[in-house]
């Protein structure tokens, strides 16, 4: 039984969100896998792009940040020098500005300081899948996805319990900003461009902005140095500081990308399961299961469908000239099912090993900093699921974001027998 | 060039290095176990560490400034910790041996 399967003739817009309602275009990526690797992509809504869908091109090319600059932009929609200046996080920078934000953080989510999460995020999980499981039909990306990573990025950064639900919502809006479920400022349809010096060209980013500068304050009164923002306050070795503008857009990056990828590995792994009844079993066995089912089922989800890049000189690829200033999507989502790469790409298997898939934008500076605290929350929180039930089966079919940035199932009906 | 990767375990993995390439993409090149490399050498991720034998310290030199930040970060760090992404086959390393810590 397949899992799911592709609708589109090979030909999709790769630049519509709408595209992307239906599940990501698989026939589309395959052919230009197979046909035109280096595909000149028609955008109505601003400068055309290059479409990047090998996984051995993307690795090369993630690499070479000296040739492909993330210091213009890192979404396929244009943006002037003024709004990338105001809206811009360490994310959107080059070496040496990256590597001086980031090495401040880093130890923050790193592996062992993560390691030590453990035992709270299996309590979490703990209650969140009683409360779900306890309807025997629900929501499993409402129910079980959407609550675990932002409760869990409260705690490591910091943030009051009781501000968690306010802060799901308005990640959801910074991210899922082409989605007209989840803001009422849809990105592609805006009038206004009130909102473009905002993070995420969206007032949530201004709501979220007020919010992290009040917690601060708060934290300062208190004598309160814990978690990773205050980490991030601290001047550098050569005593700079961050400026508050890129303060705010680092909180905004926090929350949304905290709030919304993991969510999207859980639902897909859900997803998975629901289809390929072996899986269950096969965590149920436990044991080494777990060294490899986060990497597999997060290979399989590839939240971050593209990350942009842009030319810093003129260079030929594919016999394709990519000029100076060109913008080029790594479509991660397509190196991931790329099966010059990946032994039957389209099937989940939990025991893939090795698993260099690129959802975490791997072979290059910018590799997910939230990795290890991803890895760890899709481990545990299918363990504890897995202890939990006997059988799991879709309710109804599940509906995707509308998004061609981020990949995720927004709504997963299931149906699950306790164990 | 001739590199020895020792495991946890005891076990040791011997392999020819063409001089130039660094010995994180070696290792994966041979499967070392334990040597990831996430972030391709652009040291972002430390996940290629290793402890160089003490013999061979001298010669394959102390870690930068950044790598240096970024093995603050490492379970284990020794004396001969580097990132092996930072290690260029040369010469010089002929008979290498790093050992691969447990992670």
């Amino acid at each position: 039984m397949t899992i799911w399967t592709p609708q589109d003739d090979g030909h999709a817009d790769l630049s519509s969100h709408d595209t992307f309602a239906q599940g990501a275009p698989h026939n589309t990526f395959a052919r230009l896998r197979r046909e035109d690797p280096m595909h000149w992509t028609e955008y109505a809504g601003g400068e055309n792009f290059w479409s990047v869908t090998r996984y051995d091109d993307i690795t090369q090319m993630n690499k070479n940040t000296e040739l492909f600059s993330s210091a213009r932009g890192i979404r396929m929609e244009d943006q002037s020098y003024e709004e990338y200046l105001a809206r811009r996080t360490f994310q959107e920078t080059d070496a040496p500005d990256h590597s001086k934000v980031r090495m401040k953080l880093m130890k923050a989510f790193s592996k062992t300081t993560m390691a030590q999460y453990e035992q709270e995020i299996r309590d979490i999980c703990g209650e969140i899948l009683d409360q779900a499981l306890a309807k025997g039909t629900f929501d499993a990306t409402k129910d079980i996805a959407r609550q675990l990573p932002m409760r869990m990025l409260g705690r490591v950064v910091g943030l009051p319990e009781a501000d968690l639900p306010w802060l799901v919502e308005k990640g959801d809006a910074l991210i899922a900003n082409t989605d007209p479920d989840f803001t009422a400022h849809v990105m592609d349809k805006l009038e206004t461009d009130e909102f473009r010096m905002m993070p995420f060209n969206s007032p949530a980013g201004a709501e979220l902005y007020v919010y992290a500068k009040e917690l601060m304050e708060e934290k300062a009164r208190k004598g309160d140095t814990s978690g990773v923002l205050n980490m991030i306050l601290q001047p550098a070795k050569d005593g700079s500081t961050i400026t508050e503008t890129e303060f705010r857009n680092f909180f905004c990056l926090l929350v949304a990308a905290g709030n919304d990828t993991t969510r999207y590995s859980i639902a897909a792994g859900i997803q998975a399961m629901c289809h390929q009844p072996e899986l269950l079993a096969q965590m149920q066995a436990g044991g080494a299961v777990w060294e490899t089912a986060a990497d597999e089922i997060i290979r399989w989800a590839t939240p971050a469908l593209y990350f942009r890049r842009t030319a810093t000189r003129d260079v030929e690829m594919h016999g394709k000239q990519i000029r100076a200033g060109d913008k080029l999507l790594y479509w991660f989502i397509s190196a991931n099912r790329d099966d010059s790469y990946f032994d039957d790409p389209f099937r989940v298997n939990l025991m893939r090993n090795p698993n260099r898939h690129l959802s975490f934008g791997q072979f290059g500076p910018h590799v997910c900093l939230g990795m290890w605290l991803a890895r760890l929350e899709v481990t545990v929180l299918f363990q504890e699921l897995a202890k939990r039930i006997g059988h799991i089966e879709a309710a109804g079919p599940h509906k995707f974001l509308r998004s061609n940035f981020v990949g995720g199932i927004k709504e997963l009906p299931v149906r699950v027998v306790a164990a | 060039m001739k590199v020895t990767w020792n495991l946890p375990g005891g076990e040791a993995v011997t392999a020819q290095v063409d001089y130039g390439q660094n010995l994180m993409e070696a290792a994966q090149a041979q499967s070392v176990p334990g040597i990831i490399g996430d972030c391709g050498g652009s040291l972002a991720c430390a996940t290629c560490h290793v402890h160089v034998a003490t013999d061979w310290r001298q010669a394959c030199g102390a870690p930068g400034e950044f790598e240096d930040a970024m093995l603050d970060m490492v379970d284990d760090r020794q004396d001969g910790s580097r990132l092996s992404c930072q290690i260029e086959a040369a010469p010089a390393l002929d008979g290498l041996v790093l050992t691969v810590p447990e992670s």
